[in-house]
């Protein structure tokens, strides 16, 4: 196994238990009474006074050269505070960051040239949102037009003017690489047979309900800017906004608001903090700029992958899978803010819960007139997941076995882990057959089969599709290295911390290094922390710290944050636990050997008695020091802070044989839905729907349960309904809503029966896994499996998505044309 | 994502509306505004001047008319949805209402502002031809009855001038008419990808009338007389349902976007066309 | 620049305020009266998230301009309770986890306060009609609808 590298020893201090009261409890969240009242403060609730309001001009054009740009009417139209062009921005900001080496430079405003439809050509600073769009229509700009670039496959031969980035030569292929882990053409050479498929995921993204946005202010007199903004990672790496915007790091002062949702897309908000910044500065007002819809379809930054795979799967007749061939051109849009982060990702669990023994993948990241990629819910790894499980059903079905047994034939088993795939990362711990049998419990699929053929013989079409899934969480910054062509963005750490306090009364305080964005920080958080000191979550109080006061903090995204901030609370609340021993072992004249923590008071053991509250001890610990021991490590107060690292992470190979230990803990899912499909109309309902999720230690089972209910219908929306559809002009033709289809309540399934398995993880605090992405991850290759069950007597195969009613429908048309 | 500016206007009655329609002939009027302001905000359309009629007395109202119904041209959609006599006298309207918008849309909406929209994927001008509904514009000039079928001219134009107004809609009492209304649209609520209603007549068994009528599969919504003359003064049984199908799908000229593509919506105009045509034929009588 | 002067009652409260012609209650409401509970997802009628009560129903503030609320009673997510005194409908929301990153919700409710005034007891089908035309990207809608049910038990208990 050295190919694939060394597994470290766990580090892990609080084993998973039975007897814990608050982890594992659904308890109600902390966040909501604010939020169901109206008082949560979104960005942009963000009021300030003489505040003005930003708005951008967009392109209208995929790709051309700005010939000229006149903003002289917008500059006098009354209440116009500042019209900024790309020029001007260029003047005051250097390029967004990135986490690609060699970098594709990206301007907050389009400077020179525009790249997609939607693109920021100038932005404007009015006293009014209204003024500032009235302003942004008398600008005038006179565009070069240049041939737009839309399909994928189209751009890897691009030259001369179809090229979006010149100075980085004659191509749109931002990078091309193969990576071989294990005996790749061994084992196809061993495969009795190989499957060979063309799959097309098709772009969707996060789509939050509340747009990007920022609320930037600059005071001359100090030099500092403060940015209040709906963005995680504000605490891992902001200084780039710094950097971006020309100062010094200390000179910039980001201050999360809440989110209203993420799903992956404000995992590093930039561009719009920094225009907002850039205006403030050049009006001398803060400046808000909320994305209205448009901005966020046409240019949000975080549109999710968008690839073509051609996929081979190679096995033995016995149904033994032996390894994984995979040639994918990713198209990337316009930009490439975080490389191919998106490929780490998929390679964290690419072989899916099977045993394959070895891995190609040939990858061509391409650059088209396009929004670039972000995060979405999966970051990539859900598209991975499609194909393989594609694959497998595929493998199924030219075997003539059960979809389901083959499956089980090649899951890992559960005396394997810790297994490391072939690419290098670590699966650390699960219960693939526990989670099947589970599901096929809950799914109840005699029942339905016994449907599918009654309704066969009526002439309707019920089909069952099953799929599994990895869940990776916690990824590990280890994972930006291997792709980059040039050394860059070389970390290795990626921690989230915690500050915690508990006042002179014995209340606590917990300063949380991440933002809220739509998950549940401030109610994981108290469970942990109340778990830790056995005190009431009541007596907690959460909030967050603004990079002046932040500790190095990754942030919620990849599913880090419950397993991160419970390592990091476990660490505070250690420190906290050990002096409130010394002190009351001071006090009451007793061992602290002798001592334990229970129900809020620190006991001596075997004399009920003997007692005294957290409140007692911390009152004498801010108050009373000459009570207390004389050591000058010994302060006065009582508070901690803890920054917990990865609980599992190595480098990678030197020599490129693998990655090292990157996305290690390892959840798992299956999901089977029941369908219907109208042959007529190709419209799709759901008549059933079972999801078991298998993610550890779980803190608190009701909201791991939204986050699975939640991804799954975005997964739903992702394999039926959701596609940023460019034309062939490079126009997004689904930039509203009423064409980019989220799914309504109608559109969902009723119920979606959700069970657990708890195989805890080894490696982290109380065995945590993540659960943040996994139902959009399981849904789509299960609802594939799913029609094409229900189509099997005409003999459907899907390859691609989103199957809207028309092109589920297009296919039945040509399975019904070959039958006849 | 803000309107641009525009005068505005309101009126208090009828007359004062049609004052303020012949005097600003840059203004049209704002009903229940839940498209007109909604392609305001994205500044695809920039009326100069707004009248809003929305405190118009008198122009929300549901009332027998002879053995049809009279509805007001201000009746908002709720109300027209849950009506128990336009459920009775108009049940293909009730049953349209099954896909049409949401409730919140439909709270503020009116019957009247929908039809003089025109959008050429909407529901009720469908209906409208299918019934034979009678609209009755009003403008300073006096009153005139427009057919439904000469009142839809193209997309988001109707045989309404800039100075009148649409007051009532007349639906015709039904008899023993079948009748029938589906749709398909991506999302339940959506505009329609492809829209049919239907309305029979039988007598001893042959169709003696029939209207087949399409939305959204082109200008406006129109009868599909092929199909139509499929049916007439033949038995409504398979084959002559199938005929119909296969002349509906040929009668139209559809449009691809990103819904779904002509052949799709050709498709479902055949399939829409059978299922319509079977459930009117079992409502006949 | 032209002005028209309106009166409106917010949550029982009267306030006379100039506007624009073109302005959206959900701005006027937002930002003249900094009532921001009422939020904006999509400003062009699909996502429901700026819902508020007009006249006793819902409407969407981004389709509805300001001066056509003169003299018309709004009530916003933040007349509804408050926490030491949630409404019902809100307390159901937080038992049943019927929200996520809180972005929808204030439409929500007040769609869910609508239906619950004239349908006490609504099955799962009302509950589906009556939120269809609100989105939310982070539940799966099941949790809202086991809330609106608990609440709908809720307020007949509190009647009873």
């Amino acid at each position: 196994m050295s190919e694939r590298g060394h597994i470290p020893e766990s580090r892990q201090r609080e084993k998973p238990r039975a007897d814990l009261k608050w982890i594992g409890k659904s308890m109600k969240r902390v966040e909501d009474p604010r939020l169901l009242v109206g008082k949560g403060v979104y960005t942009d609730d963000v009021n300030l006074p003489e505040m003005a309001h930003a708005a951008v001009l967009r392109s209208p054009h995929a790709h051309a050269r700005i010939v000229s740009i006149d903003v002289s009417k917008a500059a006098a139209l009354p209440g116009v505070l500042c019209v900024m062009t790309g020029a001007d921005a260029a003047a005051v900001c250097d390029p967004l960051p990135t986490w690609a080496s060699p970098p594709v430079l990206q301007p907050a405003i389009a400077h020179e040239r525009v790249r997609h439809v939607g693109e920021a050509v100038a932005a404007v600073a009015a006293e009014d949102r209204y003024i500032a769009e009235d302003a942004c229509e008398l600008i005038e700009v006179e565009y070069a037009p240049l041939p737009p670039v839309v399909d994928p496959e189209e751009a890897l031969a691009s030259t001369g003017d179809a090229v979006l980035h010149p100075d980085r030569g004659d191509t749109n292929i931002a990078l091309e690489r193969k990576l071989t882990f294990g005996p790749v053409e061994e084992d196809f050479a061993a495969a009795d047979l190989v499957i060979e498929r063309r799959f097309r995921w098709p772009r969707s993204g996060g789509q939050p309900l509340e747009t990007v946005g920022a609320v930037a202010s600059y005071d001359e007199g100090s030099g500092r800017f403060t940015i209040q903004c709906n963005t995680s990672m504000y605490n891992y790496c902001g200084w780039m906004i710094a950097d971006t915007l020309r100062v010094a790091p200390h000179k910039l002062n980001i201050v999360p608001t809440l989110a209203g949702g993420s799903f992956g897309s404000k995992m590093f908000v930039h561009k719009v903090p920094i225009i907002a910044a850039a205006l403030a500065r050049a009006a001398g007002q803060p400046v808000k700029f909320m994305e209205d819809r448009i901005d966020n379809t046409t240019s949000c930054d975080n549109h999710a992958s968008d690839r073509v795979y051609y996929a081979k799967l190679a096995l033995k007749r016995d149904g033994t899978l032996l390894s994984l061939k995979t040639r994918i051109i990713d198209d990337y849009g316009a930009y490439f803010q975080f490389g191919v982060g998106q490929h780490g990702n998929a390679l964290s669990q690419c072989v899916g819960p099977y045993r394959i023994n070895s891995v190609e993948v040939d990858l061509a990241a391409v650059l088209t007139n396009k929004c670039q990629q972000g995060a979405y819910r999966g970051f990539g790894s859900e598209v991975a997941n499609f194909v393989i499980e594609r694959l497998v059903d595929a493998a199924a079905d030219e075997l003539g076995m059960d979809r389901i047994a083959l499956r089980r034939q090649n899951f890992i088993q559960p005396d394997q882990f810790p297994y490391l795939i072939p690419t290098g990362n670590m699966y650390d711990s699960g219960n693939y057959q526990a989670v099947l049998d589970e599901t096929l419990k809950l799914a109840d699929v005699e029942h339905w089969r016994a449907k599918q053929a009654e309704a066969r013989a009526e002439g309707r079409h019920i089909g069952i599709g099953i799929a599994t899934c990895q869940e990776r969480s916690v990824f590990s910054a280890t994972e930006f290295w291997m792709w980059n062509l040039e050394p860059g963005v070389e970390w290795t750490s990626s921690p989230d911390g915690v500050s915690v306090k508990i006042d002179p009364t014995g209340k606590a305080f917990v300063t949380l290094h991440s933002p809220f964005w739509g998950n549940s920080p401030e109610t994981v958080a108290a469970q942990v922390l109340a778990e830790q000191l056995t005190i009431d979550p009541a007596d907690i109080e959460i909030t967050y710290s603004d990079t002046d006061q932040g500790l190095n903090s990754t942030g919620p995204g990849g599913s880090r944050f419950t397993v991160m901030v419970t390592g990091a609370i476990v660490g505070a609340a250690g420190k906290i636990r050990e002096k409130l021993l010394r002190i009351a072992a001071h006090l009451m004249e007793a061992d602290v050997r002798d001592l334990a923590l229970e129900d809020g008071a620190v006991h001596v053991k075997g004399v009920p008695d003997m007692k005294m509250s957290i409140a007692e001890l911390a009152d004498k610990a801010h108050y009373y020091r000459l009570s207390m021991p004389d050591d000058l490590d010994l302060t006065s107060g009582l508070d901690a802070t803890y920054v917990y690292d990865h609980p599992v992470t190595t480098l990678p190979d030197a020599d490129e044989r693998h990655m090292g230990i990157f996305y290690p803990i390892m959840g798992h899912s299956c999901h089977i839905p029941v369908v219907e499909v109208d042959i007529e109309t190709g419209q799709v309902h759901f008549l059933h729907y079972a999801a078991v999720h298998d993610c550890g230690t779980m803190v608190n089972p009701m909201t791991l349960e939204g986050h699975i209910r939640g991804g799954t219908v975005n997964g739903i929306g992702t394999a039926l309904f959701e596609e940023f559809r460019y034309d062939e002009a490079g126009q997004l033709t689904t930039a509203l809503w009423t064409d980019y289809l989220i799914p309504t309540i109608k559109e969902s399934p009723a119920d979606i029966v959700v069970g657990h398995v708890e195989t805890p993880s080894p490696f982290t605090e109380y065995g945590v896994k993540g659960g943040g992405e996994g139902g959009r991850m399981g849904g789509p290759p299960a609802i594939a499996a799913a029609i094409e069950d229900a189509l099997k007597p005409l003999g459907v195969t899907i390859d691609s998505l989103p199957l809207l009613p028309s092109r589920l429908r297009a296919l039945i048309r040509e399975a019904q044309a070959k039958q006849a | 994502m803000k309107p641009p500016r525009f005068r505005y206007l309101r009126a208090e009655s009828v007359d004062g509306a049609l004052r303020a329609l012949a005097d600003n002939p840059d203004s049209r009027p704002l009903a229940g505004g839940q498209s007109l302001i909604a392609m305001m905000n994205l500044r695809l359309v920039r009326p100069a001047c707004l009248v809003d009629i929305n405190r118009v007395a008198g122009l929300g109202y549901i009332r027998e008319d002879g053995d049809g119904v009279a509805i007001g041209a201000l009746t908002r959609h709720n109300d027209v949805k849950h009506s128990d006599l336009v459920r009775a006298r108009c049940p293909l309207l009730t049953e349209a209402y099954e896909s049409i918008a949401h409730h919140t849309v439909r709270n503020r909406g009116t019957l009247g502002g929908n039809l003089c929209h025109a959008d050429p994927s909407s529901e009720t001008p469908a209906v409208m031809v299918a019934v034979g509904a009678t609209l009755v514009l009003q403008s300073v000039g006096g009153r005139r009855e427009v057919a439904a079928e000469d009142f839809f001219q193209g997309p988001y134009e109707t045989a309404a001038r800039q100075d009148e107004l649409l007051v009532e809609i007349r639906l015709p009492g039904r008899g023993a008419e079948g009748w029938a209304f589906a749709e398909v649209s991506n999302r339940h609520g959506d505009f329609a990808i492809a829209v049919i209603a239907t309305t029979l007549r039988l007598a001893d068994g042959r169709c003696e009338a029939a209207r087949v009528v399409a939305s959204a599969v082109g200008e406006h919504a129109a009868r599909l007389r092929p199909a139509e003359d499929a049916l007439t003064g033949g038995a409504i049984d398979d084959a002559a349902i199938e005929r119909a199908a296969e002349a509906a799908a040929g009668a139209v000229d559809p449009h691809s976007d990103s819904h779904a593509d002509a052949v799709y919506r050709r498709d479902a105009v055949a399939a829409l066309t059978r299922r319509t045509l079977r459930r009117a034929a079992e409502r006949c009588g | 620049m032209e002005r028209e002067t309106i009166s409106v009652t917010v949550n029982g409260r009267a306030y006379e305020r100039q506007v624009e012609p073109r302005r959206l209650l959900s701005d006027f409401l937002r930002d003249d009266l900094r009532l921001t509970g009422t939020h904006v997802g999509c400003e062009h009628g699909v996502c429901g998230a700026c819902t508020v009560m007009m006249d006793g129903v819902t409407a969407r503030s981004c389709l509805t301009f300001a001066v056509m609320a003169d003299g018309a009673e709004i009530e916003t997510i933040e007349g509804l309770g408050s926490v030491d005194a949630m409404h019902p409908v809100q307390r159901a929301f937080w038992e049943k986890h019927g929200l996520q990153c809180g972005f929808c919700t204030p439409g929500m409710l007040m769609t869910a306060v609508e239906l619950l005034e004239r349908n006490s007891d609504p099955s799962v089908d009302d509950i589906r009609d009556a939120i269809s035309g609100n989105l939310c990207r982070c539940t799966g809608y099941q949790t809202i609808v086991d809330s609106i049910r608990y609440a709908a038990h809720l307020m007949r208990e509190d009647g009873a």
